[in-house]
């Protein structure tokens, strides 16, 4: 069952644009396909009143704060290994619509975001922006091969598995794992 | 509970406007001191492959670097967000973060419960042991195995 959940997270992120503007199930557990009008506000600002511009110019995680007050936490994107951020950036204190998926699981409720558009009359955007900022900040060009699987291309993970290995805990113990 | 929520139920007639609307509803948080593994929040609570340490370490690196908002799984079960570090409010793939990735680790900070999600300021980093939870010859490295 968890390949299979996997498979359709990894698959929805590597799709190219132009399927259906709706999001689809992943399996995950407890899960709600949901579509809702919200706020897009910094997580940080709204809990605690320190607010830096442009809801912090994409350095912090962002929400979506509905009308009746609950502040939704944007945990996932449509690209692989990656958040919302970069899909919800653009969007600072404005009103979306978030098309994508609760789940619950061990008492907490998180959100993946799919698709959203600016309330009301946006154009719907697939939330995998995060490849072509990624992209951008590496100075890639977005259709560089790199860029799908940029997880295993990005320099800062590099650098750490570089230094301490795949399982943290050193090069030695990666050698003799993987020897076995 | 927003600041509008509350002004209406002290009786009271708010003026919410601009900064004035963010400071009211910024509530207050509580101090907290939890011990616990450094997570990925994604993996851990969708539990779309094994989350926790050495078996993790690789993936959990990644999701911190792609933004996912990193996570402490406290020993009593307690799933915490991590929102600031060290005086440092990135929690967009914070490289400070990527450092105790799938660590133990001690913190002390404030916590504020926010519909269910409880998020973490931490002000210090009282201890850290590094990986301890050597999950790999159980679960291999996650999740393609290499």
């Amino acid at each position: 069952m968890r390949h299979l959940m996997i498979a359709a997270v990894l698959a929805a992120g590597f799709l190219s644009a132009g399927a259906a503007r709706a999001a689809e199930s992943w399996g995950l557990p407890d899960e709600e396909i949901v579509r809702f009008e919200a706020k897009v506000v910094d997580v940080l600002c709204e809990l605690t009143g320190d607010c830096p511009a442009q809801c912090g110019a994409g350095k912090r995680q962002l929400g979506l704060l509905r009308d009746d007050g609950t502040l939704v936490l944007a945990v996932k994107n449509m690209a692989p290994f990656s958040g919302a951020v970069d899909e919800l950036a653009d969007f600072c204190a404005m009103r979306v619509v978030a098309d994508g998926l609760f789940t619950t699981n061990r008492g907490y409720t998180i959100f993946a975001l799919h698709f959203v558009k600016a309330v009301p009359d946006g154009k719907w955007r697939r939330a995998n922006r995060f490849l072509s900022k990624w992209a951008e900040r590496n100075g890639l060009d977005p259709k560089d091969k790199k860029v799908k699987r940029w997880f295993e291309n990005d320099p800062q993970v590099k650098a750490l598995i570089a230094r301490d290995g795949k399982l943290g805990l050193g090069l030695e113990a990666d050698r003799k794992f993987l020897e076995e | 509970m927003t600041g509008i929520r509350k002004c209406l139920l002290a009786g009271l007639v708010c003026v919410a406007l601009g900064a004035g609307a963010t400071v009211a509803q910024a509530a207050a948080g509580q101090r907290i001191k939890v011990t616990g593994e450094v997570i990925d929040s994604w993996c851990y609570l969708t539990e779309i492959m094994y989350p926790e340490g050495s078996a993790h370490h690789q993936c959990a690196l990644w999701c911190a670097a792609g933004g996912i908002p990193v996570g402490i799984l406290a020993d009593d079960g307690t799933v915490y967000t991590v929102l600031k570090f060290e005086g440092d409010s990135t929690s967009n793939a914070s490289p400070k973060v990527l450092e105790i990735q799938s660590h133990r680790v001690t913190v002390e900070g404030e916590v504020y419960a926010r519909d269910g999600i409880n998020y973490l300021l931490i002000d210090r980093v009282v201890d850290d042991r590094g990986i301890v939870k050597l999950t790999h010859d159980d679960y291999g490295i996650q999740p393609f195995g290499k």
